[in-house]
């Protein structure tokens, strides 16, 4: 039997393939994914490319042609005569990246402080845990305005654009450790009284390496439903914080960016300018945090 | 218990002094007040003499202590914009905030608990899976789109609900309430659940994983066993030991519900702090924003504190670190 | 308790009987205060129009009419104008109006600590001659200066000395800050900032009322969306403005109207014409090449306004070809054309000017100053796109917009410009003329264009008595901002209110919103 075999007959997958509801989700983020990250070579144009827009295709409906220049857009065009396609593929390019990305920061940045407080404890636990405080004092999205302000001060002009991602995804990756971190501690707490790590210890292994060979992949369980569900809160996040203006910006928009320039069309006609962003979000953040639902229960062995 | 709340208690106010100092220091990020205060035709003249009867000329260290000295005194100042005491606007806003959190944590809790039993105790049933899955639809959309298609919906559409503000307010003594008009309750409505909506879902999921863990427990096996009714065994025994983590992540909720009011009082153009807070950010109203930002985390490490502090009653070996251990 | 919720229900059931006749409307910015002087702002001074009265005011079509004065005149060659104030006119708490008013709103206007004082910088004394006459000497003679003033809302000397409010104090406010007391057609009934304004008309008004309303209400809203939303459900009668993609589906309703216009605000590009150097992108550091007409020219001629105006504009705007709309006085009638859109013939003139192979900078722009500021921008770097021209775009709120301006941060700069007095010496006054901090000139020159004819001509405009030689001034100077593309006029900004079916009311061309025109049917 191979590798790839037992993986399929395993417990685990086991559970996945009796799920529907997984396997759907599953199948939507990876197209999603695909679409993303194949952008450049799937989309019929570069919406980034201002050369290539033609003010005159603004705002033609789906699968018509345009009045002026009787181009047809599968998905229409917006305002700019974007094609709407194209426009989403790479918005969902830019709040995946941003989604990735952030929880990636928050992950590192939690489980190395969470391991750390937890196994560590006293002064080093009580500052980690105190930052913590501060953290959770300010809400995410006061963060995020918070490190949007001062790296806008801080970053040359023509920098910014490309910077305002990078921004997001630390204000947002800084909103989300905290959870990691409380989790791992809690976990490492409780594990490092445990014989094994006492065996380890007696037998001279350094702290170090007892952190990273033996509690954390038994914390490991825990973190990724927690990063699989903060996805879907990372890409949310983006998208409320463009509302309130810090988002990607219109030139390079992000999905969230796009639902809130379509969300002042809803009243003017121009239907497909919100539908197809907001559609694509809520595909998006629906599957993985299914998935995150179904990877809560299938790693909790007590709920089989 | 004494000593560790004393600790507690400065850990508390380092936290918030720290707070304070990043929450001082974003202003001169956020924009430049003057501009907002002056009209088009003002001079360099003026710019710079208002500029140094704000005090804005001084070194920030300065104005950061001056800040604090005053807001120990409960003076944070007058606001840049509405040219009145920041204390005092703040006062007149909070009711509005504080009614709308306390209606959308109400819903959050009652139907999120109702629904989190429901799907706990048919677990496999259809209903309570087509629940669960579409309980997510709320929390993958954010949350101004939310409130944009139900004012589409419920006001311009169907016209049951009013699209914006809080309807006829009543005064009883300095608090302005909307529960004693009906138009005030009605436009309490679409805000509180749109506000509510991601908190309901997480204490729905949460109760509904407690509740499964607990009726495996051996204690409602003999209860069962004993020839005890379903009914008593969901309500009496099960759902009662699943409400401690309950009320402990909704206290800790609670903050977030009147962080995250901000974008639903734009949406809705609801009277209330988040509100003001917007318009501060706009205006760069520094004083107005500084308060504002105080206020809040003085809420948050205050409920952080007490949630603490009952932790560590309760379970002295683990403080806080249960507290989202749990479920997030 | 019983009581108290019986209490509040009789309460709301007068409420809502109030409410048929209450007209509500919504706007996105609330007044900051309800101090006529201590803020130069059009929400404000729109507001205030309402209930405070100047000397003179505007009319429909913004003509100066009389108002608390009934009739001027110039005082000798120009040494001033007397005004012939209206007698019987009372303020709202009942004090008579006498010329002791109008000078003590002068003082009170033209403090240091009013925000309003610049009108008042060509005035050199006010002189209360008698109870009903008052002569306003100016340092030179001033054709324009009745124009200039019709914003200036006069207060009751006795009101505010009572209330110690003899100074307008925006840092920290005072009386008149909340409250107001003028001789306007509304009183003030009600204020609670950022909330709601509410209006009733004032019986002793001396003026006859053209309008209906028994009660008004103001309320800030700030989400476009929420605002089309509560016009669509009834829930306000009037919201000003309706963002533009909303326009077309409103009017095609029968329950709404779309009122159109436009404005006296005309929408421009701007240049760095002092830097000697490109500060953004790759191109940094290279020589600036709008110091160039011929680059200047070429960006005018790239911009295709009409597809601007078509798409992103819904055909609701004029495309302007000076820097006053044809609206203003002093408008230049000679010198109407703007560049014909040519994609060729700006391609030529960069090669001519030896930059065939296009450049790259930064274009600033603000995206929540003017209707669609940004979308007009992303369209603006498409259409230089088309030509070589790589501009790099950064979009930001007002309140960083300005500060970034001042600080000579961009290479290009969108700018909107309403002229206060309604006149085309303004603009030139302040965007044209050679930037002096000691004489209040160029303030708003960033660029620092210098063209020492017209900074010879503004203040010949400024004196000239004669309308003839003062318009051939005029001319001379859209001529030559016409011929060195100083500024790339865009458009004019249009004007868009939505009202109930059942709402008449008049839209002037300041956006003011003036209840006395109000008729609910």
């Amino acid at each position: 039997m191979t590798a790839l075999s037992a993986a399929w007959q395993s417990d685990f997958m086991w559970s996945f393939r009796r799920s529907p509801l997984a396997v759907i989700s599953f199948l939507v983020v990876m197209a999603l994914i695909f679409g993303a990250v194949f952008a450049p070579l799937i989309a019929p144009h570069n919406p980034y490319d201002p050369a290539t827009l033609n003010l005159l295709n603004g705002f033609t409906p789906p699968m018509q042609p345009s009045a002026m220049t009787g181009d047809v857009f599968w998905l229409g065009t917006d305002g700019q005569g974007r094609d709407m396609l194209s426009t989403i593929l790479y918005g969902m390019r830019v709040s995946l990246f941003v989604g990735f990305m952030a929880v990636l920061f928050a992950l590192v940045l939690g489980v190395s402080l969470g391991l750390l407080a937890g196994y560590v404890g006293g002064w080093v636990e009580a500052v980690i845990m105190r930052i913590a405080d501060v953290q959770l004092t300010f809400p995410a999205i006061l963060v995020a305005m918070l490190i949007f302000g001062i790296a806008k001060g801080f970053t040359p002009v023509h920098l910014r654009d490309q910077m305002a991602i990078w921004v997001l995804i630390l204000a947002i990756g800084l909103s989300d450790w905290v959870q990691f971190a409380r989790v791992v501690r809690g976990a490492t707490l409780v594990e490092k009284n445990k014989e094994y790590v006492q065996a380890a210890r007696l037998i001279g292994r350094r702290r170090s390496s007892i952190m990273l060979r033996h509690i954390l992949p038994n914390v490991l369980g825990p973190v990724l439903v927690i990063a699989t569900i903060s996805l879907a809160l990372a890409i949310i996040a983006e998208a409320t914080l463009s509302f309130l203006g810090v988002g990607a910006p219109p030139t390079q928009p992000s999905l969230g960016t796009l639902i809130r320039i379509g969300q002042g069309f809803l009243f003017s006609g121009e239907w497909w300018i919100l539908l197809f962003p907001g559609l694509t979000l809520l595909a998006l953040a629906l599957s993985v945090n299914l998935l995150g639902d179904w990877l809560r229960d299938a790693l909790n062995p007590r709920l089989r | 218990m004494l000593a560790y709340t004393i600790k507690r208690l400065f850990q508390a106010v380092v936290v918030l002094l720290v707070v304070g100092l990043v929450a001082f220091s974003m202003f001169r990020f956020i924009g430049d007040p003057i501009d907002n205060m002056l009209g088009q035709e003002a001079t360099q003249e003026d710019i710079t003499r208002l500029r140094s009867q704000l005090g804005l000329d001084q070194p920030f260290p300065v104005q950061y202590v001056k800040f604090l000295g005053n807001a120990l005194r409960g003076d944070f100042g007058v606001s840049y914009r509405q040219g009145r005491p920041v204390a005092e606007i703040i006062a007149e806003r909070a009711p509005a905030t504080l009614e709308l959190a306390a209606v959308s944590g109400l819903f959050a809790i009652t139907i999120g608990i109702a629904m989190g039993v429901f799907t706990a105790i048919r677990r496999k049933g259809l209903a309570a899976n087509i629940i669960m899955a579409l309980s997510l639809i709320g929390v993958s959309l954010p949350t101004f789109l939310i409130g944009i298609l139900l004012i589409y919906i419920f006001s311009v559409e169907l016209g049951w609900l009013p699209s914006f503000g809080r309807g006829e307010t009543v005064k009883v003594g300095d608090w302005t309430t909307g529960f004693l008009t009906e138009s005030g309750l009605k436009a309490l409505i679409l805000p509180a659940i749109t506000l509510g909506l991601y908190q309901m879902t997480l204490i729905m999921r949460l109760v509904r994983s407690e509740m499964l863990e607990v009726l495996r427990q051996d204690y409602i096996r003999f209860a069962r066993a004993r020839g005890l009714s379903d009914r008593i065994v969901h309500f009496r025994h099960a759902l009662k030991n699943t409400l401690v983590p309950v009320i402990t992540v909704t206290g800790l909720q609670l903050g977030s519900i009147i962080a995250f009011a901000i974008i639903t009082e734009t949406v809705f153009q609801w009277p209330g702090i988040g509100l003001l807070f917007i318009n501060a950010i706009q205006f760069v109203d520094i004083p107005v924003m500084a308060a504002y930002l105080l206020l809040i985390s003085v809420m948050f490490v205050a409920i952080n504190f007490i949630v603490d502090l009952l932790y560590f009653a309760v379970d002295p070996r683990l403080r806080d670190d249960a507290v989202t251990a749990g479920e997030t | 308790m019983k009581r108290l919720i019986l209490g509040s229900l009789l309460f709301a059931l007068a409420g809502t009987a109030a409410q048929a006749e209450t007209f509500r409307w919504a706007s996105v910015t609330d007044p900051q205060t309800m101090d006529p002087h201590a803020v130069s702002s059009a929400p404000v001074l729109g507001f205030l129009n309402n209930v405070y009265e100047g000397l003179v005011r505007r009319d429909k079509d913004m003509r100066i009419e009389p108002s608390l004065a009934v009739s001027w005149e110039p005082i000798g060659n120009g040494e001033g104008w007397r005004f012939k104030l209206r007698e019987g006119v009372k303020f709202h708490d009942g004090a008579d109006f006498t010329a002791e008013d109008v000078k003590f709103s002068y003082e009170r206007a033209s403090s240091e600590e009013s925000d309003v004082s610049s009108w008042f910088a060509p005035v050199s004394e006010v002189i209360v001659v008698d109870d009903y006459t008052v002569d306003i000497m100016t340092k030179q003679p001033n054709p324009i200066f009745p124009d200039s003033i019709a914003n200036w809302m006069i207060m009751d000397s006795g009101w505010a000395a009572g209330n110690g409010t003899e100074r307008p104090d925006k840092e920290n406010g005072n009386f008149a800050t909340l409250n107001a007391n003028g001789t306007g057609a509304f009183m003030l009934s009600e204020r609670q900032p950022g909330l709601k304004t509410v209006l009733v008309p004032f019986d002793g008004w001396w003026g006859e009322a053209e309008h209906n309303v028994t009660r008004a209400e103001f309320t800030p809203i700030q989400n476009p969306a929420t605002a089309v939303a509560a016009l669509l459900s009834g829930d306000v009668d009037m919201i000003n403005p309706v963002p533009i993609q909303d326009a077309e589906r409103l009017k095609a309703r029968d329950d709404l109207k779309v009122l159109q216009g436009i404005e006296a605000r005309v929408i421009m590009l701007g240049f760095g014409h002092e830097a000697d150097a490109l500060k953004y992108t790759g191109d940094a550091g290279k020589p600036n090449p709008f110091k160039d007409p011929r680059v200047r020219e070429a960006v005018a001629k790239a911009i295709n306004v009409d597809a601007i105006l078509a798409t992103i504009m819904r055909g609701n705007a004029e495309p302007a070809s000076q820097l006053v709309s044809p609206a203003m006085r002093g408008y230049s009638t000679a010198n109407t054309d703007r560049p014909s859109y040519d994609v060729e013939g700006a391609k030529a003139l960069l090669a001519e000017a030896g930059y065939s192979d296009g450049f790259s900078f930064g274009l600033k722009c603000p995206n929540d100053r003017y209707l669609n500021d940004e979308a007009v921008c992303q369209a603006v770097v498409g259409m230089l796109a088309q030509i070589g021209l790589t501009a790099e775009l950064d979009a930001m709120p007002v309140r960083n917009y300005w500060p970034e301006l001042r600080a000579d941060n961009y290479d290009m700069y969108l700018l909107g410009w309403s002229p206060g007095t309604f006149d085309a010496e303004h603009p030139i006054r302040f965007l044209v003329t050679t930037p002096n901090t000691e004489k209040k000139l160029g303030s708003w020159n960033f660029g620092g264009y210098s063209n020492a004819r017209v900074d010879e001509l503004l203040p010949m405009i400024q004196s000239e008595i004669d309308d003839a030689k003062r318009q051939a001034m005029l001319d001379e100077v859209a001529g030559i901002l016409q011929d060195e593309t100083v500024y790339v006029p865009l458009y004019v900004q249009p004007l868009v209110w939505g009202t109930g079916g059942n709402v008449e009311l008049t839209q002037r061309p300041d956006n003011f919103f003036i209840l006395r025109w109000v008729n609910v049917n």
